[in-house]
């Protein structure tokens, strides 16, 4: 690699000031690997707006940033400048870029929804990629609608977060759109397969990468692909896609681990461990992933 | 006015350090002002936290430049120019560093005014068990202030580590209380200063003129693609994986999980981690199918210094 930066531009550049051990970062490399530089990136204020601080920035395409809640409107306004340049020749077709929307949890499930919502009711050509750490992770990982059921976070301390985490693959499919899919960079192959097939569908597409967090989580960052694969082998994290008005899963973890393996993992869940495991909570939380199964088909 | 400035790297605790001295500060009756600096709480990365302590209403706000004790958890702090340790340190200022190295040899390297004394936290935490570099610096600090009893510093302990399990705060407990013990013989040695506000030393910042584009567009654009890999984030490992041809079956699956994107393939398809960028994460490691990515202790394989595309 030579000092002005990586030959192939089809990867993320290095020495960025992300956390080392960053799920979101790793899955995010994947999936540049294969986006490629023919992108503009929208990416909403989060942990990955610290990638590009001026005048360092790893992306070798475009990247811009929103506010918090807009970032699916800015890319309905990238989107039409490049169609408005492209209906009056001013670019070809072959230099025609993709629009990549890219935020956390706290946009893609709370405040950015909005907008979101509304860039698919109206069709929007675009690619939305959200990292989901589950929480704020940026500001010091505050709860987002995103946290689990019982995960301490920086607003939920007690005992942990009161709510239950929202089910945005549902709330994506069913504005129907083209594509939806979760996936996780502990699953680099699902993962790659996924995106290649979102890269090459037109519309309103959605993946929703969940992102272990080794700081706003508590674990070693040695322990993120573990972590990532106890979330898929646990069946918390169903991988899924959503394509044609149906939803099939990529992978149904027929033989599950038991939840408490991934849970005992993590700082976040400790007090369901000490002083005494609080069985009557891990039921709880392992029951509601039997639940889930319980109404898979296929 | 006690000023006091807390160095180290994401991780090791100085937030919570200096809110347990903060708390100690305040039981033993001071009014306290303490704060990390927003922005940067990565894990790796160099952080501060400043505690401000007074016996009357403490009007002055923001970073302190000029401290009478700073306290470095992190000794690698000193290569990084960024992280502006030694910022504001003048004849009077106390540095306190936790290292194994003696003190007349930092103050060899350092050539600095001040005093400079020397908490060696490993052999702490060998005695004590493992409690994060910061809790083990308050210790010692609070006993340099000569102000806070070991009844108020180990109520704050508890008190900022409510919510961990009994045994990790007795764990901190004790090796704080063994840091506090080994400073007796510098008790006091800080010197309160005047309170009162001091004539801001902030320099100015030399302004640059930058090409900027015409107003309609003017906000700052990078037109280079990947700048980022000026950016030499190799400086924040303190652990090095290292790859072992010998085991590797170049599976290749190293490279696709870092997340740094530090590692590619040499001509034989084998792969070649970039110690300019390594993070030391070491998730590689704990990933490899063959075992083939063994660890070892930053300081004792290089200088502190990485050197330009080392292998
Ligand atoms: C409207 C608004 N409120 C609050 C903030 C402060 N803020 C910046 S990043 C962030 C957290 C975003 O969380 P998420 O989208 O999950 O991304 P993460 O930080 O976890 O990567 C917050 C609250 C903001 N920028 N804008
Ligand atoms: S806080 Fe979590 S998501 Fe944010 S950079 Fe650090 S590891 Fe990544
Ligand atoms: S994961 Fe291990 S075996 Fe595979 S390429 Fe990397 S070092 Fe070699
Ligand atoms: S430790 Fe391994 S995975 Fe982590 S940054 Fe270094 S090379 Fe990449
Ligand atoms: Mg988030």
């Amino acid at each position: 690699m030579s000092e002005s930066g990586p030959s192939s531009h089809s990867h993320l550049a290095p020495g960025t000031p992300l956390c080392a051990g960053c799920g979101g970062l790793q899955a995010l490399q994947q999936l540049y690997r294969v986006l490629g530089d023919k992108t503009v990136v929208v990416n909403a204020a989060g942990c990955m707006t610290l990638l590009s601080i001026y005048p360092f920035t790893p992306f070798a395409g475009s990247w811009l940033y929103t506010a918090m809640a807009c970032a699916a409107a800015g890319a309905q306004g990238v989107r039409d400048a490049l169609d408005i340049q492209l209906a009056k020749g001013r670019i070809s077709s072959a230099e025609d870029l993709a629009t990549v929307v890219l935020t956390g949890d706290g946009s893609a499930y709370g405040m950015g929804l909005s907008a979101t919502s509304a860039a698919l009711d109206r069709g929007l050509d675009f690619l939305y990629l959200c990292y989901d750490n589950e929480g704020y992770g940026n500001t010091g990982h505050q709860y987002s609608s995103a946290t689990p059921r019982a995960a301490h976070t920086a607003t939920s301390r007690v005992s942990g977060y009161a709510g239950s985490k929202k089910d945005l693959f549902a709330i994506w499919a069913a504005h129907r759109p083209s594509y939806v899919a979760t996936a996780i960079a502990a699953e680099p192959q699902d993962l790659a397969r996924k995106v290649k097939k979102a890269a090459a569908l037109r519309g309103p597409r959605l993946l929703l990468v969940l992102a272990p967090c080794p700081t706003g989580w508590g674990f070693d960052p040695a322990l993120t692909v573990k972590v990532g694969q106890l979330a898929v082998e646990t069946g918390i994290w169903p991988l899924k896609e959503y394509v044609d008005g149906r939803a099939v899963h990529t992978k149904i973890p027929r033989q599950r681990t038991p939840l408490a393996e991934y849970l005992r993992l993590q700082g976040r869940f400790a007090h369901l461990f000490s002083p005494q495991p609080d069985e009557q909570r891990l039921a709880e939380l392992q029951q509601a992933v039997e639940d889930y199964w319980q109404q898979v088909t296929e | 006015m006690y000023r006091i400035r807390l160095h180290g790297r994401g991780g090791q605790g100085i937030k919570t350090a200096s809110r347990i001295l903060g708390t100690a500060l305040f039981r033993s009756g001071f009014e306290v002002q303490d704060a990390p600096r927003y922005g940067a709480e990565r894990r790796g990365a160099p952080i501060f936290a400043y505690v401000r302590a007074d016996d009357k209403v403490i009007c002055e706000r923001g970073l302190i430049h000029q401290p009478n004790l700073v306290v470095v958890a992190d000794e690698t702090l000193f290569d990084l120019p960024a992280a502006n340790v030694l910022e504001g340190l003048d004849g009077r200022a106390v540095l306190l560093i936790n290292s194994e190295r003696s003190a007349q040899d930092w103050c060899r390297q350092l050539q600095l005014p001040g005093q400079v004394t020397v908490l060696d936290g490993a052999a702490v935490v060998r005695e004590a068990g493992r409690v994060p570099a910061g809790a083990l610096c308050v210790g010692a600090a609070a006993r340099l202030l000569g102000v806070v009893s070991r009844r108020a510093l180990l109520q704050a302990v508890a008190e900022e580590l409510a919510g961990h399990d009994a045994a990790a705060i007795q764990t901190s407990q004790q090796a704080v209380s063994q840091a506090y013990e080994l400073f007796a013989g510098e008790a006091g040695l800080v010197q309160r200063l005047q309170s009162g506000a001091k004539k801001s030393v902030t320099t100015p910042p030399k302004w640059v003129e930058l090409d900027c584009e015409a107003l309609p567009r003017a906000a700052p654009t990078i037109t280079m693609a990947a700048t980022s890999a000026l950016v030499k984030t190799g400086l924040w490992r303190t652990r090095r994986p290292r790859i072992d041809r010998a085991l590797c079956s170049r599976c290749g699956l190293c490279r696709t999980l870092c997340p740094e994107g530090g590692i590619d393939l040499d001509g034989e398809g084998y792969p070649v981690i970039d110690y300019r960028y390594c993070k030391g994460c070491l998730l590689c490691a704990a990933q490899c199918p063959r075992r083939a990515i063994a660890v070892a202790d930053e300081r004792t394989v290089s200088p502190p210094q990485p050197k330009e595309g080392e292998p």
